[in-house]
């Protein structure tokens, strides 16, 4: 459906490279989620894909037709704005009407009241009719703004971090309702965020990106259980995955307190030999387990409790870290307890992020 | 001590009144009349005392400012039934109909398009604000010279297109119509800076998204940019009514300090000047700028109506 091939964009006016090559395939239908810190280039490939700006080389192709010299108009595109930037002075019907009352996709009065009214049965805003933008909520707003983007049935929506003006709770509950509508219309949806609770929750596919750079583009849990590389480790999860730096000495990862034996690694999951002297080491908080006899003693400094979890807070290695354990196990501060890890689900990589194990 | 009068309504007891200027209150506090003082008293001597000065002094009559005396309504008759008040009064209303709308679109049209179409917005900005900071009576010796039939520059521009010349200024019947023109000029800074303003302000997602749905630019004009600048048109074209209303500096400069050829080009308020200062009738004066203050203040309430009426 969309592919974008060797995408790069330099700003012309402070020569900033918001990105630098970009090889992406979206599916037909799919729900796809650009996702990254800010600055990362999701916003300007969104841009890019709507045709608010152009690109500085490469080329992005709607079904086999290359888009990148074609007015926004002509692209068959849907765009929400982040504030939705709904027309102040019409009514919610005269907002929905408009892209039916504009441009070559004029149609007869009537028949766009028709059209419109289809659609604001499907978003449910049937009842907002006649109010005006300025008397609404965030929520309703948002579902007006969608609503206004697929009248003229457009092939792509794009959605320009459409949950961030809302509050936390509404976040919930409009995150369902947008992923219920597009595939109720079956529209090929790209969205922007920067939030990766909200991408996991809502995506068929997650694009994580960092730097102008596509880190990893994959399904949702693959980004939590497969990370491709350190930066997506360390994006992915909360509490962030612990990270240790540690020395190959003959079998061993060494670090000040504990080591890793090589041969206790799953050996299917070795992607590469260890021929390096330095590699990271990421350990997720929950592949921590309190056991005996350990691998490691450390003594508690904090511990949170979150609902049915305890995050635990010790310093090891050098390196300040969190375990996630269960509300039953009694640990307590100042406690001297002793750790094991799951070296089937730790990550090893290389010093420039590349992964290995 | 001090209670609240919460406690003191509850005992009943009423013993020292509170020092109503001591006490502290969040939405009531007297003190500030002391310093709104100063202001006050300002506004009551050069605002408010020449106005009520004004509609008692249009009710008498004398020969000199020291002998007035009442006259009742005597003024209003002898100014509604003066030719040459009508005259005036028929001068400024087609003055104002025709310089408040021509001169709105026109800056209309200049803004829009130093905002879209230019890159070097300010310096556009700065070369049409500049007229606005210079005294009209300058600009108005400028234009004697750009007008005049013989050596005007006005003049020499039309014969290119075979037409002229045209008789700007000496001419009675195209004293109006020369007037016009300078003051459709002369108020086209302010506008454009204003509407610039308001442009401004106006979110740039709105064309963003009319663009992607295929609006013209036209339409885009129609449907966002008109309806989003209706306070700023409502409020321009009030102030440019009421600007027109009072012309007088335009005509004084153009015609050298008269009303133009044989007095063709009286405003009221020029009316009102020669009342007073040449034929030294004070009462009259006054009771012709009561009429005119009437007048705009009739067709100020009637614009505010029909235009609140078309932006809903």
């Amino acid at each position: 459906m969309i592919s974008i091939a060797n995408l790069r964009k330099v700003y012309e006016d402070n020569g900033y490279e918001a990105l630098k090559s970009i090889d992406l395939n979206i599916k037909e239908g799919d729900l796809v989620c650009l996702l990254g810190p800010s600055g990362c280039g999701k916003t300007t490939i969104l841009n890019l894909l709507a045709g608010l700006l152009d690109p500085t080389s490469g080329d992005i192709k709607f079904d086999n037709v290359s888009v990148v010299n074609k007015h926004p108009k002509d692209r068959n595109i849907g765009l929400v704005f982040q504030n939705y930037a709904l027309y102040p002075h019409m009514t919610v019907m005269e907002n929905v009407m408009f892209p039916l009352t504009v441009g070559n996709k004029k149609t007869k009065k009537s028949k766009a009241k028709e059209i419109a009214q289809k659609y604001m049965k499907i978003t449910n805003i049937t009842e907002l009719a006649d109010k005006k933008p300025g008397n609404m909520s965030g929520g309703q707003q948002q579902r007006v703004a969608i609503t206004r983007a697929l009248v003229q049935n457009p092939k792509v929506l794009l959605l320009d971090e459409p949950l961030s003006n809302l509050d936390a709770r509404l976040r919930l509950k409009i995150r369902e309702e947008i992923r219920r509508l597009v595939k109720e219309i079956g529209i090929t949806t790209i969205f922007v965020t920067h939030d990766q609770e909200e991408a996991l929750s809502i995506s068929d596919k997650i694009v994580i990106m960092d730097q102008g750079i596509v880190q990893q583009y994959d399904i949702p849990q693959n980004l939590y259980l497969e990370p491709a590389n350190l930066f997506v480790a360390k994006f992915m999860g909360n509490p962030i995955i612990n990270i240790f730096e540690m020395k190959k000495e003959e079998d061993y990862l060494k670090g000040s307190d504990f080591s890793i034996k090589l041969d206790k690694l799953d050996k299917t999951r070795v992607k590469d030999d260890f021929n390096k002297s330095k590699y990271i080491v990421g350990i997720r908080p929950e592949y921590f387990k309190l056991t005996t006899p350990s691998l490691f003693n450390a003594e508690i400094e904090t511990v949170e409790l979150i609902g049915k979890d305890r995050i635990v807070n010790f310093t090891i290695n050098g390196e300040h870290s969190k375990a996630i354990t269960d509300i039953n196990d009694k640990v307590k501060e100042n406690e001297i307890v002793g750790f094991d890890i799951e070296y089937d689900k730790i990550y090893i990589f290389e010093e420039d992020g590349r992964r290995v194990y | 001590m001090e209670e609240n009068s919460f406690v003191k309504d509850m005992t009943k007891q009423e013993p020292s009144k509170p020092k109503r200027w001591q006490n502290y209150s969040a939405e009531n506090s007297p003190q500030a009349w002391l310093y709104l003082l100063p202001a006050l008293i300002i506004i009551g001597v050069f605002n408010v005392f020449p106005l009520i000065r004004t509609f008692i002094m249009s009710m008498q009559t004398g020969k000199t400012l020291n002998s007035m005396h009442f006259g009742g309504f005597k003024n209003f008759e002898i100014i509604l039934r003066d030719p040459k008040f009508h005259i005036a009064i028929f001068n400024t209303v087609t003055y104002a109909i025709v310089v408040v709308p021509v001169g709105l679109i026109i800056s209309m049209l200049i803004a829009t398009t130093i905002y879209t179409k230019i890159k070097n917005k300010t310096v556009f900005e700065t070369i049409f604000f500049i007229p606005y900071l210079t005294s009209v009576i300058a600009i108005g010796i400028v234009f004697r010279y750009l007008f005049n039939g013989d050596y005007g520059f006005i003049n020499y521009f039309l014969s290119w297109f075979g037409i002229g010349p045209i008789n700007f200024l000496d001419d009675p019947n195209m004293s109006i119509t020369t007037l016009i023109i300078f003051g459709i000029w002369s108020g086209l800074a302010f506008n454009i800076i204003i509407l610039l303003s308001g442009l401004r302000n106006i979110n740039e997602n709105y064309y963003k998204v009319a663009d992607m749905f295929g609006a013209t630019k036209m339409e885009q004009f129609k449907r966002i940019t008109l309806p989003q600048m209706i306070p700023i048109i409502t409020f321009l074209s009030m102030v440019n009514f009421i600007n027109a209303f009072k012309v007088y500096a335009q005509v004084y400069s153009l015609f050298g300090g008269k009303a133009g050829i044989a007095n063709s080009a009286t405003t009221g308020v020029f009316y009102i000047f020669n009342k007073f200062y040449v034929d030294f009738k004070y009462g009259q004066g006054m009771a012709a700028a009561v009429i005119l203050f009437l007048l705009i203040l009739t067709f100020t309430f009637i614009q505010n109506f029909v235009l609140k009426r078309i932006s809903r």
